[in-house]
């Protein structure tokens, strides 16, 4: 068994970097320089960590996976009410928006708002909207509502096919009855379909909160997004410059630390939620 | 843009049993209503989903792709973004060291976790639950994490802008969902073949061969799509091994590319372009593939 040792090593090793003022001397040289849990303190003594980082990390979940979660299902639903046929079609259609590489869809959307060439900037203008060319990457709301709007394209293909299939395994004869019994759309959803799938519903939710927590690629290669403006990192980007732009590998170990731990209490709180409500 | 399809879907259960009416009944006026509707929904979800797949491909195709006056069916259509990113981009580098990553990866991960699947199913490892625990902590441990002392492990061992050593990471990440998918296949071969062809004097390796092996080939397909996919997209760790121009892969290519021409749309779209094809084509082949054989994998043995 390679691959645990392959894995479990470097989080380990990340935590002892973690407690440690590691640089470019330190990897160069091999010597440790243990400092006990001062880089800990110095990101909690951080204003950013509290005003920019967390919410920027905390909140893009919570919208992006809200969004991408109920936007699947409702695409889910339209599916389930297709015959055959259609349903083929918009499947694979949607399989292009899963299949298409986070790397070249974010540089998609980062034309599409582009200020001078952007198709958007190019429609606002013409239609009087906009009066001059907008940079709709500077502003920290408009950056993430972009990153949303990919990571949402990107995410609810996913969301829609797991739950599709959980759909069309749920008894035609119960939602029947429950039509006949007079119990409109709303209801059948809530007071139905939606306890039978709950099991699915906790998978797609942990799933798409484990990568919308540590969402990179989305954020990092966007305009000002590596560094430059500091006002949009989020904690897997902070962890990222510190360490492989400023050489301070011991204060981005701790931050991937902290992402780390967040990570597994958000699992671990589900899963046990999740546990919980099927005894 | 998301938006329109939202109002028509929460009505669809039921309307799923009225849709399957015969059309030549005479339709209510509700019914027709719920028809447009639905109509209206698949066309905005359509246009949401592919437009940028679709605005993508026309800028790679569009001579004024760099000004504003780009439009979804190129005006001045012409090849030119590619020739050029091809030959003086050297993009040509980058998509072979990202075909020999993504082939050292499919080879080496299918072969270690076809025999490990096999080991796991047949031979009553109690190793079930703490496979599906390491697929779910490798979903769950950020890259960001992993990324820090893996590139101090790799510069001490001096592979730093080594092709193998980014092949030794992606394996480590598509191994243990590759084993995951693979049990399951293994797991579905009854015994019973294995045993009448040990009667029948195979060996164990010549059972491996003509009885098991053909079986597993279809989740063995699957998983290599999925390997491939991993270290074609991968990015944070080619990022951070390669820094030689020419050890670039093509998601760390692409983004030096935008920081060269960060106007140059058009040459940025084509090579957008090249990187997707392999990625959809692979995925349109194998669509219905992983998620049922991560299924499988659970419920099998």
């Amino acid at each position: 068994m390679l691959a645990p040792a392959l894995l479990l090593w470097p989080l380990v090793r990340v935590f002892l970097f973690s407690l440690q003022e590691y640089g470019l001397r330190q990897i160069v040289s091999g010597e440790s320089n243990y400092i006990g849990f001062d880089n800990y303190a110095e990101i909690f003594s951080e204003p950013m960590l509290w005003q920019i980082v967390l919410p920027n990390t905390i909140g893009f979940a919570i919208v992006a996976v809200g969004g991408t979660v109920v936007f699947g299902t409702l695409v889910a639903l339209l599916l389930a009410s297709l015959n055959r046929m259609w349903r083929a079609i918009v499947s694979s259609c949607i399989m292009v928006a899963w299949a298409m590489p986070a790397v070249t869809g974010t540089y998609v959307w980062i034309w599409l708002f582009d200020a001078n060439t952007g198709l958007v900037n190019t429609l606002l203008l013409g239609a009087g909207i906009l009066d001059e060319p907008h940079n709709w990457f500077t502003d920290r709301w408009s950056f993430y509502a972009i990153v949303v709007l990919n990571i949402i394209h990107h995410g609810f293909p996913f969301v829609a096919v797991t739950v599709l299939a959980g759909l069309l395994g749920v008894s035609k004869e119960m939602i029947e009855a429950a039509t006949v019994d007079g119990a409109g759309a709303i209801r059948r959803f809530f007071q139905i379909i939606f306890p039978t799938l709950k099991p699915v519903f906790a998978v797609v939710v942990i799933l798409s909160t484990i990568w919308d927590f540590k969402v990179f690629a989305q954020i990092y290669l966007m305009p000002g997004g590596s560094g430059s403006n500091r006002s949009v990192l989020n904690l897997g980007v902070w962890s990222y410059v510190e360490s492989f732009a400023q050489n301070r590998y011991g204060f981005g170990s701790a931050i991937a630390v902290l992402l780390t731990v967040m990570l597994l209490v958000v699992s671990v709180v589900y899963v046990r939620t999740l546990f919980k409500e099927e005894k | 843009m998301s938006a329109p399809a939202a109002p028509a879907a929460p009505g669809v259960p039921a309307d799923a049993t009225r849709a399957r009416i015969p059309a030549r009944r005479p339709r209510s006026r509700r019914a027709k209503w719920i028809l447009f509707g639905k109509s209206v929904a698949v066309a905005a979800l359509l246009i949401f989903t592919l437009f940028p797949t679709l605005w993508m491909i026309s800028g790679a195709f569009d001579a004024r792709a760099s000004s504003a006056s780009a439009s979804l069916i190129p005006v001045e259509f012409t090849l030119e973004n590619f020739t050029y990113v091809l030959a003086e981009g050297g993009f040509a580098r980058y998509l072979l060291n990202s075909v020999i990553v993504a082939l050292l990866t499919v080879a080496a991960s299918g072969a270690l976790a076809l025999f490990a699947s096999v080991a796991v199913a047949r031979f009553k490892f109690k190793f079930r639950t703490s496979i599906l625990m390491m697929v779910l902590i490798i979903q769950m441990v950020p890259l960001e994490a992993l990324v820090i002392p893996l590139f101090v492990q790799v510069r001490n061992l001096q592979m730093l802008n080594s092709l193998l050593g980014l092949v030794v990471v992606y394996v480590a990440f598509s191994l243990p969902f590759a084993i995951w998918m693979l049990r399951g296949f293994v797991a579905a071969v009854p015994e019973e073949l294995e045993e009448a062809a040990y009667i029948d004097g195979a060996s164990w390796w010549r059972m491996f061969r003509s009885v098991l092996f053909p079986l597993v080939a279809p989740g063995l397909v699957a998983t290599s799509v999925f390997a491939f996919i991993t270290a074609w997209n991968e990015f944070i760790f080619a990022l951070t091994f390669m820094n030689d121009p020419e050890k670039y892969t093509v998601a760390v290519g692409l983004q030096q590319f935008f920081g060269q021409y960060s106007n140059q749309w058009g040459y940025i779209m084509a090579a957008s372009t090249l990187i997707t094809i392999p990625v959809m084509i692979f995925f349109v082949a194998v669509q219905g593939k992983l998620s049922s054989g991560l299924v499988s994998g659970a419920v099998k043995g």
